[in-house]
């Protein structure tokens, strides 16, 4: 067969205004997801048992269903006990969440990865054990996990191809939409499958200048 | 409790009191009743073969170690009593064999953190301070470099200003030299005495016999988890009562020549 992008050309807005949900829904998770994770990370390694279970249980939940299922929780089953939102916000709030169970498992490995001696020298120059980690051992944790979180981010921006389950019109869902007024399947995900390459590629080059400039910093 | 009664032998002040110290690690007794008072500015250094305890008895007294048995104080606070962080480091400051400076902060950054986090000072005090000290142990170039643009001996002697830099009462010092290379030893036991000759209150594990010879008033000989002996560094190094004693000195003029103070570099940098 023959490539034929001209019906699909034409349609070139709804794929940019596509991406620019998913961008936009990525970020956003990212952001919260980060923050959670931190969260969770933290709690999974507190010298307090209570609060290290119930991270380790979230972790537990979040790593073991799949994240379609999450999602469709979020926003078929939270109806139920009248928790109504909108399909964009369910579904942040899904990548989010979801994305905080990893994250805050990579955290973990990234604090306890930080030699005992700085814990050590943070305590008797009398910072408590909170402040020890956030001054001391926290910014050389998240150095140390900036590949492993890089990755996490790669596989959120990804996995966001999953809100078009949601009906929310992000770069997936407008690929759908374009393949069935133009019948170019092979066309239009083509041009799909290049946009996500390179929102991934130019997270990935980001997250690698990011941690020259920390490793060196 | 036990600061009273050092103070009423009248002479001076006890900072640091040992009563019948225990500590286990498992099945495995490190210290086994271990008694010590050192008095204000008095320096105390602490020598005996690796495994005698030596180590763990200077983190009993930065609450680094739990105690088991017997009791700690420093300056009359119980060691093992409910203190913050922030009170024992007022008193103890400790210096590591391994610097355990904080890489991703400059050298300034490193010495400040405390002061202006724990004892609330003002930012532009802490930084006035961490010069003075970078001074004091010849490193004002340094201010702005990272840890790992230093040499070992430089990064200790940023560890011993980062410590001053709470104003403790007593430094402890862990084996400061153990990690460096022979020709940066010097530099670092001449920040030590230093401070010594100014007064400051210390306690030293070591294996530098030069030091604990020059430097300290009085040379505690640790083995097994127990003080075997104690006096002054003529009578300890020459003329040792114990026979363990005599067996351990021996077998470290037996050994290499001591890399003691004969090549003492002035200038680190």
């Amino acid at each position: 067969m023959e490539l034929d992008f001209s019906l699909v050309l034409p349609r070139m807005g709804m794929f940019i205004s596509g991406a620019a949900v998913t961008i936009l829904a990525s970020a956003l998770s990212l952001l919260f997801g980060a923050a959670l994770g931190l969260f969770v990370g933290v709690m999974r390694v507190v010298p307090f048992k209570p609060l290290q279970m119930l991270a380790g249980a979230y972790i537990f939940v979040i790593r073991g269903t799949p994240l379609l299922i999450q999602l469709f929780f979020i926003y078929f089953g939270l109806p139920a006990v009248g928790i109504n939102l909108s399909a964009m916000t369910a579904g942040v709030i899904g990548l989010s969440l979801n994305s905080a169970g990893y994250v805050g498992e990579i955290m973990r490995g990234g604090i306890e990865g930080v030699p005992a001696g700085q814990w050590e020298a943070g305590k008797v120059l009398g910072l408590s054990y909170f402040g020890s980690m956030r001054f001391i051992i926290l910014p050389q944790a998240v150095r140390a996990m900036l590949p492993a979180l890089g990755n996490e981010f790669v596989t959120l921006i990804k996995e966001s191809s999953l809100l078009s389950t949601l009906a929310i019109r992000e770069l997936t869902m407008a690929g759908q939409q374009v393949r069935s007024a133009t019948y170019a399947s092979f066309e239009t995900f083509i041009i799909v499958g290049a946009i996500y390459l390179t929102l991934t590629t130019v997270t990935g080059i980001c997250l690698r200048y990011l941690e020259k400039k920390w490793s060196a910093a | 409790m036990s600061a009273e009664d050092a103070e009423d032998k009248g002479a001076a002040k006890s900072i640091i009191s040992v009563r019948g110290l225990r500590k286990s690690f498992g099945d495995a007794a490190v210290l086994r009743g271990i008694d010590l008072e050192v008095a204000e500015g008095e320096v105390v250094s602490v020598i005996g073969p690796s495994g005698s305890g030596k180590s763990t008895l200077a983190r009993c007294l930065c609450r680094l170690e739990r105690i088991d048995g017997g009791s700690a104080s420093v300056c009359g606070a119980d060691v093992q009593g409910r203190h913050k962080n922030s009170d024992i480091a007022r008193l103890v400051g400790m210096i590591f064999q391994n610097y355990n400076l904080y890489p991703h902060m400059s050298v300034l950054q490193n010495i400040t953190l405390s002061p202006v986090r724990v004892l609330k000072m003002a930012p532009r005090e802490a930084e006035e301070l961490a010069a003075d000290l970078l001074e004091k142990v010849g490193l004002s170039d340094k201010i702005r470099a990272r840890p790992r643009e230093l040499s070992g001996g430089q990064r200790q002697r940023v560890a011993i200003a980062r410590a001053l830099a709470m104003n403790p009462r007593v430094m402890i010092f862990d084996e400061p030299t153990s990690a460096l290379d022979p020709e940066l030893v010097g530099e670092v036991l001449e920040v030590m005495e230093k401070l010594a000759g100014s007064g400051m209150t210390m306690l030293v594990i070591t294996h530098e016999m030069m030091f604990a010879k020059d430097a300290s008033d009085r040379i505690v000989f640790m083995d097994d988890g127990l003080i075997v002996e104690e006096g002054v560094p003529s009578q300890l190094l020459f003329n040792p009562r114990q026979a363990r004693t005599r067996q351990f000195l021996q077998r470290l003029s037996g050994g290499k020549p001591g890399s003691g103070l004969s090549g003492v570099n002035t200038d680190g940098a």
